[in-house]
């Protein structure tokens, strides 16, 4: 059993098609990357799998629950956690705070009250080595920071899929590689599947994902193991063009 | 967080409230000042825990002190014959409350699907349809309002009714506060205070976060309405023995909220009782060295504290404090 399944779901904006019934699987503890140029749809496909919108056709099943219903709180209660791709942090709360309001109303948070909230954010910081900003006000860390701290307060919510959009957009390749490693040591460690946006930092997807599903204008293009996606010469034509020898062959 | 350490914000705001309960007590002639000024700084708590906590304004709020007025005067003027003396005065208090959380459901179930200037825009309405309301269906007298003085003077006697509308109808008031101070205390410290906190910051990430934003909001907005409504009760029924429609739906006082909230600080525990304060003692003293001029010179006043201040002045001494060991003490 796939732990989300996305069935032919389209989303309209007006007249735009910013999602055309793309279907996509992901299976439990899989690494997945979603790539594609500006506009291809990645973004509106997360806000559909998380529930920031509802989708106007098809349907989304998170394990074996329908949720395409589901209000975007209902969804991170069952385990889908999220990143943004600016990041959107609670800015005049302290990093702790922040990541201990994840883990309050997240998955857990059920059964968990404001200090072990705290607690549970100690350890997240300390694995995103920010312990030393733990009191510092959200809004004051750098942009880099930022993105960890949201990842961390995403962990909190001990999700069982964290969706990252562009958790390395406008990073130096020491930075992404970094990151990478980064993201590969907390699937293990939580046993989470992600699923990463990336919209052209190739080295990142090569580094990082098992399968790579690539969207072009809304739609699925290819959907295949990291390796032979990247290298099928549609993905290349998206992102490159057609060389100009072969533009009228 | 230990216990000592989570409520010594207490302290201070406590400590304020002793104080002028002992300056109106003890310095003669001083009372119904103080009177005013703890009410402002009831009126500041009970909206700061809606406006100040989520960061939606709600124009129509003080619709809810209305109803409660109401409540009270209803309560007493049908009740002053069965005998039951004081007792009808808890019933008012009660009624007053069902009035205020009845109004607020009804008013919250559509304006709270809105956000921002919208919500503003869609309360702004509700102070002067309830009124008009009132007056054009004749509901509980319409534009004559009630008058009920004879009514509590047969429940409880002349000299208890007295008493009560010029000295123990300020003490609830200061009860109405106390109240205030608790609930906005617990609520900051619990994960209410944290999803609010969450959801004025960023609503949409407060979402994906797990956070039911509708189920908070409509918890501090039921909250903050139930106060308005001891509040309208207490300050205004008892205290006045009549509830006229054309005063008790006055939107100034919702604008007087809001100054109070911005200049104490919207979102802390002391801000609304220091910006009651301020508010309180400058429209005073204003009113009795330049009358007619006092809005002219107030009006600058707020707007310097404002834009010197964004955070409100609790805000800014919480800035100045910030790893002192009064820190523990500002919230």
């Amino acid at each position: 059993m796939s732990l989300l399944r996305v069935e032919n779901v389209t989303k309209r904006f007006g007249g735009l098609v910013a999602v055309d019934n793309v279907t996509a699987e992901i299976a439990h503890g899989e690494m997945m990357a979603i790539v594609g140029p500006n506009g291809a749809g990645k973004t509106t496909l997360f806000n559909l799998i998380n529930g920031v919108f509802f989708p106007d056709e098809g349907k989304i099943w998170f394990e074996d629950v329908d949720v395409t219903r589901y209000p975007a709180y209902r969804r991170a209660h069952l385990g889908i956690g999220r990143t943004f791709q600016i990041s959107r942090p609670f800015g005049s709360a302290t990093v702790q705070e922040n990541i201990a309001i994840g883990a309050m109303f997240g998955a857990a948070g059920g059964e968990i009250d404001v200090d072990q909230a705290m607690d549970m954010a100690d350890h997240y910081i300390g694995l995103i080595g920010l312990s030393s900003h733990r009191d510092k006000l959200a809004g004051g860390l750098t942009p880099i920071e930022k993105k960890m701290m949201e990842i961390a307060r995403a962990l909190a919510m001990k999700p069982r899929l964290l969706l990252m959009d562009e958790a390395m957009a406008g990073m130096n390749p020491k930075d992404i590689d970094k990151m990478v490693d980064f993201i590969k040591r907390i699937r293990e460690e939580e046993g989470i599947a992600i699923v990463a946006l990336v919209e052209h930092i190739m080295r990142a997807v090569a580094g990082l994902a098992e399968r790579v599903l690539v969207m072009h204008q809304g739609a699925k293009l290819v959907d295949e193991p990291t390796k032979a996606a990247l290298s099928d010469p549609r993905v290349i034509e998206v992102y490159l063009g057609v060389p100009p020898g072969e533009a009228d062959a | 967080m230990g216990a000592a350490r989570k409520y010594a914000p207490l302290l201070p705001v406590l400590g304020l409230y002793a104080a002028l309960f002992a300056i109106g007590l003890l310095v003669p002639g001083k009372w119904q000042l103080i009177a005013q000024l703890v009410f402002y700084c009831a009126l500041g708590q009970a909206f700061n825990l809606f406006m100040g906590m989520t960061g939606y304004v709600d124009f129509g709020y003080v619709a809810f002190m209305g109803v409660g007025a109401y409540g009270m005067a209803v309560t007493v003027s049908s009740l002053s014959d069965k005998g039951l003396g004081m007792g009808v005065i808890g019933i008012g208090l009660i009624l007053s409350v069902v009035f205020a959380i009845l109004l607020s459901l009804a008013v919250g179930a559509v304006a709270l699907r809105l956000r921002g200037a919208y919500f503003a825009i869609a309360t702004i309405g509700v102070n002067e349809g309830f009124r008009y309301l009132i007056e054009g269906a004749r509901i509980w007298n319409g534009s004559e309002g009630i008058i009920f003085s004879s009514q509590l003077r047969e429940l409880i006697g002349r000299e208890a009714a007295m008493s009560l509308s010029t000295f123990w109808a300020d003490v609830m008031v200061f009860g109405v506060a106390g109240i205030a101070t608790v609930l906005t205390i617990v609520y900051m410290r619990g994960k209410i205070g944290y999803a609010l906190a969450a959801l004025r910051m960023d609503e949409d990430a407060a979402k994906v976060m797990g956070i039911n934003v509708t189920r908070f909001k409509i918890i501090a907005f039921i909250t903050s309405a139930a106060l308005a409504g001891l509040l309208g009760a207490t300050a205004w029924a008892v205290k006045l023995t009549y509830v006229y429609p054309a005063d008790v739906f006055g939107i100034h006082y919702t604008v007087e909220a809001i100054i109070i909230v911005l200049l104490g600080g919207a979102g802390t525990l002391l801000g609304p009782i220091v910006g009651g304060l301020i508010y309180g003692v400058s429209k005073y003293y204003l009113a009795v060295y330049l009358p007619g001029f006092q809005l002219l010179v107030f009006a600058p006043v707020i707007i310097a504290v404002i834009v010197l201040f964004p955070e409100g002045t609790v805000g800014m001494i919480k800035k100045n404090l910030l790893g002192t060991a009064l820190e523990k003490y500002i919230l």
